[in-house]
């Protein structure tokens, strides 16, 4: 319980620093949008083509924004020493670690609420009929890229050249869970509009191992 | 080490001999041909990697467990001959499939896979590179190095969820058809390429273990130096003694 | 290319990616053993 609440103090901190100023959903959104509109000019795709390769699309904005918006984590708690004072805070380590991937996990949730209204539209891609499986898909897809992007945010904290580094640690991590998201994705924006349980399952697992990866080796994170 | 001579003899009389097998003993196979003979040597680097890596995760874990430096110093030695395995495995995989598929790469999930494990272990060298204190940069790159090793089994995993162009398991898992000579000649190789690849590693954990030892030594030296330029104890402000020594 | 060529190949390949590390690593152990020397002179010459 103890942890829980301690979990939930750092969450809501998390959450006032950003919506402050929210800037960083505000960089993420843009930069993503820039990625949706970039693509159009390097490949003009047709509408088939937009449902066939639109969803490679859509992850792949997602990933190199999200990579990017996690970079802050444990990079902004070296101002200040912050991080020393949450490390001799009486809270388990994984507290610290879960509130930070809860806190973006909205961020980035909120930001992919947004983005993929905008990339139906620009694509002429209908989600009518498939909002609901796409919400559990993106939520998959999203859970594995923050719990990992935030473990990897705190190991590359203390590295030199941190936001190149931070990017080249995660993408090639989360190469599974793009192919996983990506496949599910196609066969939900398809003809036959169905939910590939394979996949989601996998991309389930997936999140579940590293999550517990995350959880055992906290402490570890914090020593370093 | 006296007894490196005769091992890295037979080593490399082993490696000989497993390759005069692989390209002139080894019967011819059905489908494929002489191309096929690249299997001797394509599998036994992958097995190598695997033991490689496997060596630096146990040692990753291990470090983390009892901060015993040797297991730092193995974990990046293990991480090292394990990418330059799989960039052997890479490498002749190509050699293989250009003449069979016609073409260098093909994007099928476990050549991805693979090429994903070599970023991976890439990724940890750099991020070794660029973590400057020992404690944090072994801890860090520890926790790393286990998660990447847990994508290994998706490596694995890969084959038999996905479709995939790459030829089906021969020795594990696929049907058994392999002729007796060809088994031969792959253990052969096997025990060849498995024997260079620890030879390497103990070698270039023995560069590590003594860059360790060059560092003991510069940070001995620099206390000695700034000990020698410490204003002497004598030396007191007016008003105020200095404790003695050994109070408190 | 005839097959084995590509065969032949592969098999250079392999012993040039060990050997050339092999060699970098033995290198990088003569480096670093002169330096350790060096510093256990500084080291001894500082105590006496």
């Amino acid at each position: 319980m103890k942890a829980l609440r301690a979990t939930w103090t750092l969450f809501a901190k998390e959450c006032r620093l950003e919506f402050r100023t929210r800037e960083l959903l505000t960089a993420t959104v843009v930069f993503s949008l820039i990625i949706i509109v970039f693509f159009s000019f390097a490949f003009d795709p047709t509408p088939a083509e937009s449902r066939r390769y639109g969803p490679g699309l859509l992850w792949i904005a997602f990933f190199f924004a999200g990579s990017l918006m996690v970079n802050p984590s444990f990079a902004r708690e070296q101002i200040n020493d912050t991080l020393d004072a949450l490390r001799m805070a009486p809270v388990p380590s994984f507290a610290v670690l879960s509130a930070k991937i809860l806190a973006n996990l909205l961020f980035l949730s909120i930001a992919e609420a947004i983005l993929v209204p905008v990339f139906s539209v620009f694509y002429n891609v209908s989600l009518v009929g498939i909002v609901g499986r796409l919400i559990l898909v993106l939520v998959l897809g999203t859970v594995g890229l923050v719990i990992t992007g935030t473990v990897f945010s705190a190991i590359s904290a203390h590295a030199r050249m941190r936001e190149l580094l931070l990017p080249v640690l995660l993408l090639p991590f989360l190469t599974p869970v793009l192919i996983a998201a990506v496949s599910t994705t196609i066969s939900l924006f398809g003809d036959a509009r169905e939910l590939d349980r394979t996949w989601v399952t996998f991309l389930a697992g997936f999140d579940i191992v590293f999550l517990a990866a995350s959880w055992i080796l906290s402490d570890f994170l914090a020593e370093g | 080490m006296k007894a490196r001579i005769p091992i890295t003899l037979l080593v490399a009389a082993l490696v000989f001999f497993g390759g005069f097998a692989g390209l002139f003993i080894a019967p011819d196979e059905a489908t494929m041909h002489e191309i096929q003979r690249i299997f001797y040597f394509h599998v036994p680097l992958w097995t190598a990697m695997t033991l490689a890596l496997s060596i630096s995760c146990f040692s990753c874990i291990a470090w983390l467990v009892s901060r015993r430096a040797t297991f730092d110093l193995l974990a990046v030695a293990g991480a090292e001959v394990g990418v330059l395995c799989c960039t052997g495995g890479l490498i002749t995989g190509m050699l293989w499939g250009k003449p069979v598929w016609g073409i260098w790469w093909t994007w099928d999930a476990r050549l991805t896979s693979t090429f994903v494990l070599w970023l991976l272990y890439i990724s940890y060298l750099l991020l070794r590179e660029l973590i400057e204190d020992p404690h944090r940069r072994a801890t860090l790159s520890a926790v790393f190095g286990v998660f990447a090793y847990l994508d290994l089994p998706i490596v694995l995993l890969s084959t038999t969820l996905w479709r995939t162009q790459h030829p089906q398991p021969v020795l594990f898992g696929g049907p058994k058809s392999i002729n007796h000579t060809m088994l031969m000649v792959f253990l052969l190789c096997m025990v060849a390429i498995v024997g260079v690849m620890i030879l390497i590693l103990i070698d270039r954990y023995r560069l590590e273990r003594l860059r360790f030892e060059l560092d003991e030594l510069r940070v001995e030296i620099e206390s000695r130096e700034m000990d020698a330029q410490q204003l002497p104890a004598k030396q007191a402000v007016p008003g105020k003694e200095l404790p003695a020594k050994g109070t408190a | 290319m005839s097959d084995f060529d590509f065969l032949f190949t592969a098999w250079m390949v392999v012993w040039a990616v060990f050997f050339v590390y092999e060699i970098s690593v033995a290198k990088r152990i003569g480096h670093v053993r002169e330096e350790i020397d060096r510093l256990k002179d500084q080291l001894n010459s500082q105590k006496a």
